[in-house]
């Protein structure tokens, strides 16, 4: 294999990179300095921990732990949060005669975006196994080879995942079928603590030394290095088939084809014309038929509607265990709340396609919004209102989810959740427009799986939405000192009356930036990418 | 010349969803011909070039290009075709000096080479003013350009071509002309889809026209001439589209 190829992808893409720097670099460098800055100190402990001779011990027993989650944070993060990190353009790339090793070992290189936090780890690891005197320096090989191991198995389930989330019919069936996995461990945690106990059992090291992170831990701690080394470099090599596999079946297959739809039954398509209808009830047009187009667009778009799903599916499980504690007893205040906090995390995920960058899916639209005889104010106002549309439609479905399983529900705290996602999204929605004209960014509406990093987006909601959540949190501290209902209501009343001067004055602002800044906007929104969409 | 032909396609399906987009094409294009891919929006074209560059898998239907089956000698295949893709296919962020060059060491050329290539077909294509800019910043006319001069970078046997003249302006056009007409002199095999149907008469050897995903007419153009028939003619017969202009009250 020559590696020509991946000189000259590796190449364009700097150049690339070198030539366009982002819109908004400055902000996403912030919060990448917080949120890997983070991880290197913990990269730091790690090297520090595992070097010193006397640690030696804790580090044996601690490590098959320690890696079989870095194995569930590389494997399962990007999957949770359906953002997969850069990858390499293969529509582009098919036309020219790349072997498909090569594109494989560049894709493989590039699943290192998808865990960058742990890709820091295991190299910490490897650096502090070649700085314990204790430990033979042949070691570092478990670390590189649970490396490759890692990368391997990204690719390998990163194609699957976009295969079957590109496909028509099977892609929500699969998503549930996901969602069912996903639920099986929080299920368990939630049922019986002696049959989890056995279920970790089987993860140990003591049960079964074949596991890919036990093996990596024998073999960096140098016991049985031999069956260790032979054991990790099968796990390696089965990684790699199946990677080798799953891309090249990416590589044939047909985007379109899958995507393609079957004509529908006259009766579905007269109930859908009738739900897209219904924002001229209330609304005159040109405003009913922005809502109405914005409805239309979002509910056709694979990633949006990945996303409303995650809301009332994953966010209903991946919360679960916040009210349970290992003996079954609920945590007051998160199983009493929980409907409001799933909700606030269907808001998360509901930001990205209705806030934070309201023309990126409707590209081609932008240029027509400067065009047509509207207000640039009531596009912007179309768009919020569909998002709002959403949110309410979010909240009944994650409230018919919390009733399924059998979570305490009440009129009012179906009130307090209504209330407190109203306030939220006014405050969302104003930052939103003003990132949406600043930070503009063309994405594609057909595509399930994002390019930005789990980790990253893990980071904006670290950053970011606490602030936005500051009302709420303060009107949940206000029914705590008063210990009194309508101190909450009364606090989120008022933020709402704030949220709603500041919701006009931010999208004011954003409108004058729109009209400066338009032909930035446009070029902004309509640019591809390099040979790597990252 | 070679003794194959440069194209040849078998009962050629393609299938998206419930719709045939392509169906049951059959089509030789022989080797150092000009051929044109004709018909109207929505007839099968693209998708046909698609396949054949290998960016869409035929559902049914066998193709070899320059007697290589595809895609089981894909890589060999890609090797000596040249592509003037659907422009959304370029790299925006690349200026077009850089793409040029990109390509070049893609099909294998030397850094330096390939570079000096690219200034090279710069100049030829006259878009050295614009070596420096971003291909984002480019007009639908100069993204043509700068995708044929990509294409030609490794000499290559074979060019795949959709809608190339598309956008492009009258001097434009008339240099890409003379250049794909100069390849066919040198032996080169072009098969291009194009709307301008004077520019296809003009260069074409062989048209043939696609309705429905299927072929409807496919002749030489001499023949065609011999039946004092214009190609506009001749294409409005083939897909049997002889609309009346209805009139509008309220237009």
């Amino acid at each position: 294999m020559t590696i020509s190829h991946l000189r000259a992808i590796l190449w364009a893409q700097m150049r690339t990179l070198r030539n366009y720097p982002r819109m908004g670099a400055a902000w996403s460098t912030i919060i990448g300095v917080i949120w890997y800055g983070g991880w290197l100190a913990a990269t730091i402990a790690v090297v520090r921990v595992m070097s010193d001779p006397d640690e030696i011990r804790s580090v044996a027993a601690a490590l098959p732990g320690a890696l079989s989650l870095v194995f569930l944070y590389w494997q399962v993060m990007p999957l949770l949060l359906a953002a997969t990190g850069a990858s390499l353009d293969i529509r582009k790339l098919q036309a020219y005669p790349i072997p498909v090793l090569e594109l494989f070992a560049v894709e493989a290189m590039l699943r290192v975006t998808a865990g960058l936090e742990m890709f820091m780890l295991l190299l910490g690891g490897a650096a502090a196994v070649a700085l314990n005197p204790a430990l033979s320096k042949t070691g570092v090989a478990g670390f590189i080879l649970y490396l490759a191991f890692n990368l391997f198995l990204a690719v390998g389930l990163r194609e699957g995942m976009r295969r079957i989330l590109a496909h028509q019919r099977i892609r929500e069936i699969a998503f549930f079928v996901l969602v069912l996995s996903a639920a099986l461990p929080q299920l368990l945690i939630a049922r019986g603590g002696g049959r989890v106990a056995g279920m970790l059992h089987l993860l140990r090291n003591d049960f079964w030394s074949g596991w890919p992170w036990t093996a990596a831990a024998n073999l960096a701690l140098g016991r049985h290095a031999l069956p260790a080394f032979a054991i990790l470099a099968a796990w390696c090599a089965l990684a790699a088939l199946f990677g080798l596999w799953q891309f090249s079946a990416s590589l044939n297959f047909d985007v379109e084809a899958a995507a393609a739809r079957p004509a529908r039954s006259a009766g579905r398509a007269g109930l859908l014309e009738r739900l897209y209808h219904l924002p001229s009830l209330v609304f005159s047009d040109p405003l009913a038929a922005l809502i109405e187009k914005e409805i239309r667009t979002l509910v056709r778009s694979p990633r949006f509607r990945l996303v409303f799903l995650m809301g009332f599916t994953f966010g209903v499980i991946i919360l679960l265990p916040t009210t349970l504690t290992r003996n079954g007893y609920s945590l007051p205040f998160f199983r009493n709340n929980y409907l409001m906090i799933v909700s606030m995390y269907s808001l998360l995920l509901l930001g990205e396609v209705c806030f934070w960058n309201a023309f990126g899916f409707d590209r081609s639209a932008a240029q027509m919004y400067y065009l047509a005889p509207i207000p640039l104010a009531r596009v912007l106002l179309g768009k919020n209102l569909t998002a709002v549309v959403f949110i309410i439609l979010e909240v009944a479905a994650v409230t018919m989810a919390c009733g399924l399983i059998g979570m305490p529900l009440s009129p009012h705290g179906l009130l307090e959740a209504f209330a407190v996602a109203s306030v939220v999204t006014i405050y969302l929605m104003s930052a939103g427009n003003l990132t949406s004209v600043r930070q503009p960014r063309g994405v594609n509406p057909d595509s399930a799986l994002r390019h930005s990093t789990a980790g990253r987006v893990q980071a904006v909601l670290l950053v970011i939405y606490p602030l936005a959540y500051i009302p709420a949190g303060l009107a949940y501290l206000a029914r705590y000192a008063f210990n009194n209902e309508a101190a909450l209501f009364a606090v989120l009343a008022f933020f709402a009356l704030v949220g709603v001067v500041i919701y006009r004055i931010a999208l004011d602002s954003a409108v004058q930036l729109a009209e400066r800044q338009r032909e930035r906007i446009l070029a902004a929104l309509s640019a591809g990418e390099g040979p790597i969409a990252a | 010349m070679d003794a194959f032909p440069a194209i040849e396609v078998r009962d050629l399906r393609k299938v998206y969803g419930d719709k045939a987009a392509v169906d049951g094409l059959s089509l030789t294009v022989p080797s150092g011909c000009f051929f044109g891919f004709l018909g109207p929006n929505g007839a099968g074209k693209t998708t046909t070039i698609k396949m054949l560059m290998g960016l869409a898998p035929p559902t049914a239907g066998t193709i070899r290009l320059l007697g290589l089956p595809m895609p089981e000698r894909a890589l060999e295949i890609k090797s000596q075709i040249g592509l003037v893709p659907d422009e959304s296919l370029l790299f925006d962020h690349l200026t077009g000096g850089e793409f040029i060059e990109f390509v070049g060491r893609i099909y294998g050329l030397e850094r330096l080479v390939a570079r000096e290539r690219a200034g090279e077909l710069l100049q030829l294509f006259e878009l050295d003013a614009a070596r420096n800019k971003l291909i984002t910043e480019y007009s639908k006319g100069m993204r043509k350009r700068v995708a044929m001069a990509a294409a030609l970078i490794h000499r290559p046997k074979l060019f795949l071509m959709d809608e190339p003249f598309e956008g492009v302006d009258a001097v434009g056009a008339r240099l890409m002309k003379e250049i794909l007409l100069d390849q066919v002199r040198r032996g080169a095999t072009i098969f291009l889809t194009s709307h301008v149907l004077e520019v296809v008469e003009r260069l074409c050897d062989r048209v043939a026209i696609i309705h429905e995903g299927r072929l409807v007419l496919e002749d030489s153009m001499t023949q065609l001439r011999g039946a004092s028939e214009t190609l506009e003619e001749a294409f409005v017969r083939a897909v049997g589209v002889e609309r009346t202009l209805e009139t509008l009250d309220w237009l």
